[in-house]
């Protein structure tokens, strides 16, 4: 493969006493489109921001585009398209001058993209953005970004302000995007969003990688979630490996395996004469809770990089 | 619920979060009193200085900036403070109460704040009435403690306590007026731009009223700035005066509630029009955009400036006329006599280059605030470098200034030509005017520098800005030391016309600003971004 669009190394970044990232680490290859997950504060937008050149990071290694973001900002930012997390417009100036004046300043605009955009995201662009609401701010945005035709968009929380039917716009544009062998990293909190759209996944926490790999790798690395009904008592499979979470109701059993022990487990299912089953693999969400849930001391254990 | 529940917990927590920025304009203010007293009493101390001086209060330069001169004739210690401080502390309070009524009424409306706040359990009423009663206590404290000061320097106590109080209320008045600014305008700089001009106008009534008669005009009476001193202080007090001022406050804050009601959170009073759907052709790099942001604050300075200078400027034809009726003030000034006119327009002059520093100031901080609101960010996520970004909104502020400057050169010098009928006065004046600008770029320089290299510490520019106007209206007055005068920025180069000109000063100034652009080009370059 060829170098990454994108590779951070061990990035640290202090706000004064305050750490921000701790040795993070961020890959994305060219034509993917990676999801960036994290809670509140965890450092995603640090993280986007010291990508684009507009902060420095403390130490590690950052390269955007083939090119150091910090000293060859402007040269890389005529490749790259940015849609921040809350976006502020100028009041006075209307939807569609901040969209113009946006692309001209990328190095110029397709005027048919922006005006097919404009028509899918419904916007109207004679308004004043100082009229628009979060949702309406956050498509000048978007329209802007994706009119431009750049190779490399990043997008933090862009649907963050968006109602369910321009969302799906959004997912349309993202994977036309991703038809035309452009490169997307998309910080997000919607889940179903990255497990639609996304082909790798980094989820960071307190400023760290937590994980990061596809999501099929992500799943092989956790448990998933077994209901069966059996003829024997399921009780005894309380003390096979690998089982967790065991719940009895009368023959019905429910519990979570690591799947590095499904084979052992299906093993003892079979003992005790299966007569119905449903297997599903982890959601994100699942994933996402387990990193994120009330048990932060596992992480350092297991949150190793799987890719 | 009624309109008022929650004023106190509003009024307690605007006391809380503005705790600083009121007990420094407190402290500047008394401070200035409690510094000046006794300093005027020392300058001025035998009778014949003291009657020197009060014929200097009696020209037109005197007039403009002193009042209609109740007590010129036994100039003792309390006319002396009611002539020579009144009009400083006029203005500084009227900046003060413009400034905190928009900042806690538009301002929190335009932030989205107020909404937050107005979800919660809070009369509509409430953070108008917090504003009023806040600019009210700051007003009465400054007029209390001037009062006492006063006191405390031996002078009358019914007389202190009535110029303390018409102080207080003149300010108040002044936040009244921002007040229904605040109602009719959407934007808070707007609103505080359009309470300025209403002071602007109601102080050149001023000068124009105690221009045309001794003791004060017709004109006078229509302006708040007069009835402080239209109460006689120290030489023939008048209490009714100050009932004007009761009078004015209940009808503006009537005005104001009735505003309030009729509108919407965060509405003007007319409702935005739709625009371009798409940029035209000259929007489309940062010193375009950075102008666009820009042209209604430079067109309302401009025009402003234009107005006020040609008014101030026509005042020439009161000058000549005074000198006219009054040989003993072209005894007095001997030779000088002359160059009245002259001095009067170098004076005039010198506040244009105040305004225009001011503006200076205000145009280059605009580029903080577009950074931390975000929209810096969005811009230099395009191919747009740091150093084009702020260097477009640096060549904004230092054109635009420029142009404020000789503007001002040109209303007053036009205006002065025309009365006169001399027409180089204009040559003069716009040459005057324009010796003077590489003071005001030297304000702009420095806060572009703390923007690029320290923005934190940016609000020191305003500390350095206020102590160049005090020492410039003051210095001389209380006779400070020159290594502290040298400190201000208007005091750096020649006024003119009434000194030479000299190119040294006016190269070094200029290396000056250059440099500090440099610097904060290269500092904007070097850190991190600020952002939301």
């Amino acid at each position: 493969m060829s170098s990454p669009v994108i590779e951070v190394r061990g990035a640290d970044k202090y706000f004064g006493r305050f750490q921000a990232l701790d040795k993070l680490d961020l890959t994305v290859h060219k034509g993917q489109v990676a999801g960036f997950l994290g809670p509140n504060g965890a450092g995603k937008s640090t993280t986007i921001r010291i990508l684009l050149g507009l902060l420095r990071a403390d130490a590690g290694s950052v390269r955007l585009l083939g090119g150091d973001p910090w000293r060859d900002a402007v040269a890389l930012h005529r490749r790259l398209a940015y849609v921040p997390g809350d976006v502020t417009l100028w009041p006075n100036l209307t939807g569609g001058q901040v969209i113009d004046l946006l692309g001209r300043l990328r190095g110029g605009i397709d005027p048919d993209r922006r005006k097919e955009l404009l028509a899918r995201f419904e916007l109207d662009p004679t308004r004043k953005a100082r009229t628009y609401s979060k949702g309406n701010r956050q498509k000048v945005a978007l329209v802007a970004a994706l009119a431009s035709d750049a190779e490399l968009l990043i997008l933090d929380e862009p649907t963050s302000g968006l109602d369910p039917l321009m969302e799906a716009v959004f997912t349309e544009c993202v994977l036309e995007a991703k038809s035309r062998g452009r490169t997307v990293l998309l910080s997000s909190h919607i889940l179903s969003e990255v497990e639609k759209l996304c082909d790798t996944v980094t989820i960071i926490r307190g400023g760290r990688t937590v994980e990061s790999g596809t999501l099929d790798e992500l799943r092989h690395l956790t448990r998933s979630t077994v209901r069966a009904t059996v003829e024997g008592d399921p009780r005894a499979l309380e003390s096979v490996e690998g089982v967790h979470d065991l719940r009895v109701d009368g023959d019905t059993v429910t519990f979570d395996v690591d799947d590095t022990h499904m084979n052992t487990v299906m093993g003892a299912l079979v003992g005790l004469g299966i007569r119905g089953l449903v297997s599903n693999p982890p959601s994100l969400e699942e994933l996402f809770m387990r990193h994120y849930g009330d048990e932060p001391a596992a992480l350092d254990g297991d949150g190793s990089t799987a890719a | 619920m009624s309109t008022f529940t929650g004023t106190g917990a509003l009024t307690r927590f605007v006391l809380r979060r503005d705790r600083v920025r009121l007990t420094v304009w407190v402290l500047a203010l008394v401070g200035t009193v409690a510094a000046t007293v006794p300093a005027l009493d020392d300058m001025f101390a035998t009778d014949a200085q003291r009657q020197a001086r009060a014929a200097v209060m009696d020209t037109p330069t005197g007039i403009v900036f002193g009042g209609p001169g109740y007590g010129l004739d036994d100039y003792g210690l309390g006319p002396m403070v009611v002539n020579e401080l009144t009009m400083s502390l006029l203005i500084a309070l009227a900046v003060m109460s413009v400034l905190h009524v928009v900042r806690h009424t538009r301002a929190e409306e335009e932030s989205g704040r107020a909404e937050l706040l107005r979800a919660g359990v809070l009369g509509a009423g409430a953070q108008l009435t917090a504003a009023l009663i806040t600019v009210s206590i700051v007003n009465l404290v400054v007029g209390g403690l001037t009062a006492l000061t006063l006191i405390g320097n031996g002078l009358e106590g019914a007389d202190s306590v009535a110029y303390g109080l018409g102080l207080a209320l003149a300010g108040i008045s002044f936040g009244a007026v921002a007040a229904v600014c605040a109602q009719t305008v959407e934007h808070g700089r707007g609103a505080a731009g359009l309470a300025f001009l209403v002071v602007g106008v109601s102080f050149m009534a001023r000068v124009v009223g105690d221009m045309a008669e001794e003791g004060g005009g017709a004109l006078s009476w229509l302006s708040p700035f007069a009835w402080v001193q239209q109460t006689r202080v120290f030489h023939d007090l008048l209490w009714w005066p100050l009932a004007l001022y009761p009078a004015l406050i209940g009808v503006l804050f009537a005005l104001t509630y009735a505003l309030a009601k009729r509108r919407d959170l965060g509405a003007g009073l007319f409702a935005a029009r739709p625009g371009p759907a798409g940029a035209g052709a000259l929007l489309g790099n940062t010193f375009a955009l950075h102008l666009h942001q820009q042209r209604g604050a430079i067109l309302a300075w401009t025009v402003a400036v234009f107005l006020f200078t040609l008014a101030f400027g026509s005042l020439v034809s009161e000058v000549e006329g005074m000198l006219e009726e009054n040989p003993d003030l072209v005894a007095f000034l001997g030779e000088a006599a002359a160059d009245v006119t002259e001095g009067f327009l170098g004076v005039m002059s010198g506040y244009v280059l105040m305004a225009a520093s001011a503006y200076a100031v205000v145009s280059v901080t605009r580029a903080r605030a577009e950074e931390t609101s975000g929209r810096a960010e969005l811009l230099l996520s395009t191919a747009v470098g740091r150093v084009s970004w702020f260097g477009g909104a640096l060549s904004v502020s230092v054109l635009s200034s420029a142009l404020i400057v000789v503007v001002g050169g040109l209303g007053l010098g036009s205006s002065a030509s025309l009365v006169l009928e001399d027409p180089s006065w204009t040559g003069t004046m716009v040459g005057a005017s324009l010796a003077g600008l590489p003071a005001v770029l030297l304000f702009a320089a420095a806060a572009a520098v703390l923007t690029g290299v320290a923005p934190r510490l940016l609000p020191l520019v305003w500390a350095w800005l206020g102590y160049s106007l005090l020492v410039s209206m003051f210095g001389a007055l209380v006779g400070l030391d020159d290594r502290l005068v040298n400190l201000s920025g208007f005091e750096m180069l020649p006024t003119l016309p009434t000194e030479e000109f000299e190119v040294l000063p006016v190269v070094l100034a200029l290396v000056a600003v250059l440099v500090a652009g440099v610097f904060a080009l290269a500092g904007f370059r070097h850190r991190d971004l600020s952002t939301a």
